[in-house]
């Protein structure tokens, strides 16, 4: 008897359609940006003798000059950038999470923190409250373990000692 | 045949237990990680650069490591392209074609295996070719000036703007950020203090744990929160299991497959998916008149398999033998190299004969150890499928930040990090590729360090670039590889306007 046939797997979420050349615009005058400021700092390099001929600041100042050529062959023919799915407070929400944990991993321990940073991911990717506070409780004392005590990696310690 | 000699050499060190458990690990975390959604080779070793390093594993026993993550996730790649459609990497889309049709005839088993069998031809057979070619590349190389070099990182740079499957100024743009990043810290020439913002966290430089971690970990959760991977079950099927008649009818499939993906491999910026895409379509183009291709063919499953690991290991090829990266993945085993302080090239295989011989030797056992591996376990591994997005993203950016904190104590590289990440999604977002910063990073300091040599040699003048007729014949090839996408957007702007430029037809 043959095997029922496999369901037609989900094609991938289509992407949104680009509309405007607006964020490639904008990005070829950030990298424009970039080149003038790197180009101008390289210029304040000096050196009180000569070592070798060249010196610290030419080689920053090429690449300045190359970055800025880019820049502007994307400013003169811009594509049509920013695939976008529309959700982006997950992301900033995310990024806010990872900021913060950075400032709290000292101070508050490695297996609090993470748990808080996995929560607040896992709720980010649509995990329920249960889900999320299993992840957070599993992941973070987990990898503790694993890295801290079994591979003898320091990870930062609480007030709790842990 | 001094060859045999020093891959014997080798094999004493890829066979030390430590060495054969650290492949086998390396395989089996590679695998998975590859089979996981939404994570690939570049992440699986991103992840584990920085563990690695802290545990201060002697370096020829970090890069069996590491390289075993990152043929192992060539194996793993496969599974959700053939089961459920979904290819995590761009070289996977080509499998999906006919890999995907045999799963839905209940053949999904059938397919893993010969994906399997390709994959593992693909790599031994490259690994031999590896073995015999990089010395005497090598040997050819230590003749080279530092003028030559600085020629052959031009031409290394200038082929990723060739190849690029997007605009090629975004290209530009992005090896000139990492070749940017490549300089913050104190100059090694004159002590000067560069692009620090009189910072004292970044006189040491960035940290290429950070940078790799932040663009391509950080950022892949980032964007996969906007379309995210679904997780789901499948099956292998309960068809017809793959007879021998099949899998000698794809040998001489794989045999050129294998001739493509190496060659495509060798050169300096075109990657797996262009070799994937080559194969397949020439194997397409052999067996026309069939008319099964796109069907469910089995050689359809093969030829793009078999190229994709014989790419993966023909892109050490130049890292091993010359020091420049082809791809973004050797970029990062290249870094990894450059952080135990030992810079691959014509040297490392009369300096450092353990790291470079222990390396090859160990890419014949690790790819027995996956093939051994993967005919009976793929089921196993076909179930990582199911895992959850909000039980395996956590985990991921847990792993990372502990690996950046880890590897450096540091916790403004992990705003550091962050950074990156949100750099990189950007960056994606907007169509900017990540690889060219990778490789502008690694390649920085060595471009600038053999810049200034040759300039020095020269009491400053610029005619020493020229003057061999090494540099002069790379120097040509630069300037062809520059201006190839300047002749297509002239002749796209001639073409009929419906056709989008860059895409081949068919």
């Amino acid at each position: 008897m043959p095997a029922p046939p496999l369901p037609e797997a989900a094609p991938h979420p289509p992407r949104a359609l680009p509309r405007s050349t607006l964020p490639d615009r904008a990005l070829a005058l950030l990298l424009l940006l970039l080149a003038a400021l790197a180009i101008w700092s390289a210029q304040g390099l000096v050196v009180p003798f000569a070592g070798d001929p060249v010196g610290p600041k030419a080689f920053p100042t090429v690449i300045g000059v190359v970055l800025g050529l880019a820049a502007l062959a994307l400013l003169l023919r811009p594509g049509l950038g920013w695939e976008s799915a529309g959700r982006p407070w997950r992301g900033i929400v995310c990024i806010a999470a990872m900021l913060a944990y950075a400032f709290i991993v000292v101070p508050l321990g490695f297996i609090l923190s993470t748990a808080l940073l996995c929560l607040v991911i896992a709720r980010a990717f649509a995990g329920s409250w249960a889900q999320s506070l299993l992840a957070a409780a599993l992941t973070a004392p987990g990898l503790f373990l694993l890295l801290d005590r079994v591979l003898d990696l320091p990870l930062p310690r609480g007030p709790l000692g842990f | 045949m001094d060859a045999f000699g020093h891959l014997a050499g080798g094999f004493a060190v890829a066979l030390a237990p430590l060495n054969l458990l650290l492949a086998l690990c390396g395989s089996v975390a590679g695998t998975a990680i590859g089979a996981l959604p939404g994570l690939g080779p570049l992440n699986a070793i991103a992840l584990l650069l920085p563990l690695v390093f802290a545990l201060k594993l002697p370096p020829e026993s970090a890069l069996i490591l590491l390289a075993a993550v990152y043929y192992g996730s060539g194996y793993g790649g496969r599974i959700a392209a053939i089961l459920l459609n979904m290819p995590g990497e761009p070289a996977a889309v080509l499998t999906t074609l006919d890999g995907h049709p045999m799963a839905r005839a209940g053949r999904g088993g059938a397919a893993l295996a010969i994906s399997g069998i390709g994959s593992f031809a693909g790599a031994t057979l490259s690994v031999v070719l590896l073995t015999f070619l990089s010395v005497p590349l090598s040997r050819a190389a230590v003749g080279f000036s530092p003028a030559d070099y600085v020629a052959l990182i031009g031409f290394a740079l200038s082929l990723l703007g060739a190849v690029a499957a997007g605009n090629a100024a975004k290209t530009w743009a992005a090896a000139c950020l990492g070749l940017l990043l490549a300089m913050v810290g104190i100059d090694g020439g004159t002590g000067v203090e560069r692009f620090t913002f009189g910072t004292v966290e970044l006189l040491g430089g960035i940290d290429f744990t950070v940078l790799a971690i932040g663009l391509f970990a950080v950022s892949e959760i980032l964007l996969l929160l906007e379309s995210p991977v679904a997780a789901a079950a499948s099956h292998l099927g309960h068809g017809a299991r793959l007879t021998l008649a099949e899998i000698r009818r794809c040998v001489p499939t794989m045999l050129r497959s294998t001739g493509i993906g190496f060659v495509i491999g060798v050169l300096p910026g075109a990657g797996a998916s262009i070799a994937a895409a080559l194969s397949y379509s020439t194997e397409k183009r052999l067996n026309e008149r069939d008319g099964t291709f796109g069907r469910g063919d089995v050689r359809g499953v093969a030829a793009p398999e078999t190229a994709d690991n014989a790419a993966q290991i023909g892109n050490m090829v130049p890292m091993l033998a010359l020091g420049i990266p082809g791809s973004g993945t050797t970029a990062v085993l290249l870094g990894a190299l450059l952080m135990y302080n030992i810079t691959p090239g014509p040297l490392l295989f009369t300096q450092r004969p353990e790291v470079a011989w222990g390396l090859i030797a160990s890419m014949y056992v690790g790819n027995v150890m996956l093939l051994v591996l993967n005919l009976p376990l793929v089921g196993l591994f076909a179930r990582l499928l199911m895992v959850p997005a909000w039980a395996l993203y956590p985990l991921v950016i847990a792993l990372s930040f502990a690996g950046v904190y880890a590897a450096s104590n540091s916790s403004t590289d992990l705003l550091l990090a962050v950074g990156f990440g949100v750099a990189g999604w950007m960056f994606r977002k907007l169509g900017v590729p990540l690889v060219p910063i990778v490789l502008g990073f690694v390649l920085g300091r060595l471009l600038e360090d053999n810049l200034r040599r040759a300039l020095s040699l020269s009491d400053g003048d610029p005619m020493i670039l020229l003057a061999s007729p090494v540099s002069v014949v790379l120097w040509a090839l630069t300037l062809t590889a520059i201006l190839w996408p300047v002749i297509g957007l002239w002749k796209a702007r001639g073409a009929a306007p419906g056709a989008p430029p860059g895409c081949p037809p068919g």
